[in-house]
């Protein structure tokens, strides 16, 4: 099975908040593999949004993502893409 | 909506102890000075309550069906704003419809009820408040008000369990106080008592709205549609309502308080004046005998109409019935029900309207598609002619409850011929299977036309060559005449009963039924305004249904004029060809003699 990891960090300013969440959910909704998000080892579903929001991922916070099953590797390339660009954010 | 309110707050409230008049749509006549209870329905009463081990699949099948229609609620909302500039809220949406589904949250709600065998209601309430608090001591501040997005999707989902229990949604009383709300249901409108409720204020709704008809009916002042009220008032705040001209007042002064309560003094002295002359017939100035008759939702309110002085029930709407609940009524219930109401209305008619389900009225025992404009969709006789099995069961109910006094059975929103005839047919239907059952029933049930379909007015006369009876119901006969939803504040200035479509429309009623001997009645607000009513005596009418805080002041006016002088007033306003000039000659030449009746809330003398 596939497997994939990468950290990343939160850089926009408002941090990992709904809309943000809401944007990170959907994009990993797309890819049939089981993706978790992790936090200082607490885990979530990276399908959840509330999940997500648990993180509380301030800026500057360093998550961690774990992909298994199909594209994971593709996922995880994706994800640390959508935490580059901020979410879409400007600042 | 948390969050709306919070953010809406930080930037209009400035406490200050200047008062402040805010204005909004007279809901129901009469004045109240007292404090405020702010009520949040979606918040308050969530039930706790324990299940049993084998019932655990059933409360997750509960939840599962209340975050359905969450979702498609907010699905809708979001679908309406698309394509608008409002893409800040569109997207928030979204984060609140991926919430609303979340397997995160169901995950927890799933432990809640498996493990701590809790109701549905009750895991919800837990998981949210967990995940909230979790958020709250995240250590981000932006984060930690996000804790109000978990809340408002939690009031979502909670405010979408079916059958959900009335009797919980507003919190008790400790003294009398006005209740101030978003909205309120019909249900929880009709759950208040007069002696606890001073008042009552929405920022949503308008006078024809089920909570300005239901509190009018429960005779407590309210005043509907004000905006922003909420923003501006906590409990406790004191406030001045006005329901005669649909104003409230924050931080009253002492001399308006007085005023106030003198004004409310002197109406008490004509309701009072008027409650004597109870059981007078109601006639013209010269005789003319006038039915004046009660329009009812709940059974209780049978007796308080009979009780000033009511000829009889006009309307009585049965859908009360069906909403609020997960399971429909049984034919048993519905039978013991109707037959409470005769009961009380002893050898008075009754005129039971079957169920105007749909429109405005939502019921969670019919799933109505949702892509559609309820008011022009599925509803009332089409809902019923679509689920013949569900409408037989109400009319066989009528039939045997027909035994127990005079029964009339009137068909809402008919737009056809075709409509009435189907339903005649189901009647024979039922009343044969009444018969074959072996129960008592009367030996003939006058089956009637509601008319407040535009095309149904047109071809009153071909109704009225096979209905028992016609009834006019002038709020959907406004709203569909005139394309205005009758819930909207910005067009509320186009629903007037005095606009000359309409009138003309109701004189083709009257004398479609004159022509082939069918009594004609209003049973609309139009009803119950004094000079309204008097203008409608004038056009030909001889019966009126009104809700039963109207009885006494309509017949005082209709005392008060010859047939004559209303024959007049009406051919001459006839000729007007505008709403607003109608309203001032009809005004102009009977309101000097009705003044008192008309402003018993002034606040000018």
């Amino acid at each position: 099975m596939d497997v994939a990891r990468g950290t990343f960090e939160v850089v926009n300013r408002l941090g990992l908040h709904a809309r943000a969440a809401t944007k990170l959910v959907t994009l990993a909704a797309k890819f049939s593999c089981e993706i978790m998000i992790e936090r200082d080892g607490q885990q979530a579903n990276c399908k959840s949004v509330m999940g997500v929001l648990l993180m509380v991922g301030s800026k500057g916070t360093k998550l961690a993502i774990e992909a298994r099953g199909d594209g994971a590797e593709e996922a995880v390339r994706q994800i640390g893409e959508l935490f580059a660009s901020r979410f879409g954010e400007s600042e | 909506m948390k969050t709306e309110e919070v953010e809406e707050k930080s930037d209009t409230t400035s406490p200050s102890d200047e008062p402040v008049h805010l204005e909004g749509i007279p809901g129901s006549p009469g004045l109240a000075i007292g404090p405020a209870v702010v009520v949040d329905v979606r918040r308050v009463g969530v039930p706790r309550h324990h299940v049993k081990k084998h019932a655990v699949d059933r409360e997750l099948q509960r939840y599962d069906q209340a975050v359905e229609v969450a979702a498609r609620g907010l699905r809708e909302v979001s679908e309406r704003i698309k394509g608008t500039a409002a893409r800040a809220e569109a997207s928030i949406l979204e984060a609140y419809i991926l919430m609303v589904e979340d397997e995160a949250l169901r995950g927890d709600v799933e432990r809640h009820i498996r493990l701590d065998l809790q109701c549905a209601e009750w895991a919800l309430d837990g998981a949210v408040e967990s995940m909230a608090q979790q958020l709250r001591d995240g250590g981000d501040p932006y984060l930690a008000e996000r804790s109000h997005d978990f809340e408002f999707v939690g009031d979502r989902i909670l405010g979408s369990f079916l059958g959900r229990p009335k009797a919980l949604s507003l919190p008790a009383l400790e003294e009398p106080s006005i209740i101030v709300a978003k909205d309120l249901s019909p249900a929880e409108t009709a759950g208040l008592s007069r002696d606890f409720v001073l008042a009552l204020v929405t920022e949503m709704g308008t006078r024809t709205a089920h909570t300005a008809i239901l509190a009018r009916a429960l005779e407590i002042p309210a005043v509907v549609g004000v905006r922003g009220i909420l923003s501006r008032l906590g409990s406790g705040d004191r406030l001045v309502v006005d329901g005669f001209r649909g104003r409230v007042v924050l931080n009253p002064t002492q001399k308006i308080i007085e005023k106030t309560t003198e004004r409310a003094e002197k109406h008490l002295a004509i309701v009072r004046g008027l409650h004597e002359l109870k059981d007078r017939p109601a006639a013209t100035k010269c005789g003319e005998p006038i039915i004046l008759r009660g329009n009812i939702e709940l059974p209780a309110e049978a007796a308080i109409a009979i009780g000033e002085g009511s000829a009889g029930i006009g309307l009585y709407r049965t859908e009360f019935l069906y909403v609020d609940r997960a399971d429909l009524p049984s034919e048993e219930e519905q039978y013991a029900t109707y037959r409470k109401v005769l009961e009380v209305a002893g050898d008075r008619p009754v005129v039971l309207r079957t169920f105007d389900i749909g429109g405005d009225k939502f019921a969670s025992s019919f799933q109505v598609p949702p892509d559609m404009n309820p008011a022009l969709g599925l509803r009332a006789v089409r809902l019923g002619l679509a689920h013949p099995e569900i409408f037989s069961e109400q009319l066989r109910a009528m039939v045997r409850a027909s035994a127990h006094g005079h029964l009339r059975i009137m068909v809402p929103m008919i737009a056809q011929l075709r409509e009435f005839r189907a339903v005649k047919e189901l009647l024979a239907r039922a009343t044969r299977d009444v018969d074959a059952a072996g129960h008592a029933r009367a030996a003939e049930v006058p089956l009637g036309v509601m008319v407040e379909v535009p095309s149904a007015a047109m071809i009153a006369d071909e109704l009225a060559r096979e209905a028992a009876f016609l009834s006019i119901g002038t709020n959907d006969l406004i709203q569909y005449s005139l394309a205005v939803d009758r819930t909207s504040r910005e067009l509320a200035y186009l629903a007037s009963p005095f606009d000359p479509a309409i009138l003309r429309l109701i004189r083709g009623v009257i004398k479609a039924g004159k022509d082939r001997g069918r009594p004609v009645s209003v049973c609309g607000a139009m009803a119950s305004d004094p000079l309204a009513a008097v203008l409608l005596v004038g056009m030909g009418l001889r019966e009126l249904s009104m809700e039963a805080s109207a009885i006494g002041e309509v017949k005082e006016a209709i005392a008060r004029v010859t047939l004559a002088e209303a024959e007049g007033a009406a051919l001459e306003v006839l000729e007007l060809a505008d709403g607003a000039e109608i309203e001032q000659a009809v005004t102009a030449q009977f309101a000097p003699r009705l003044s008192d009746l008309l402003d018993a809330g002034s606040d000018d003398s």
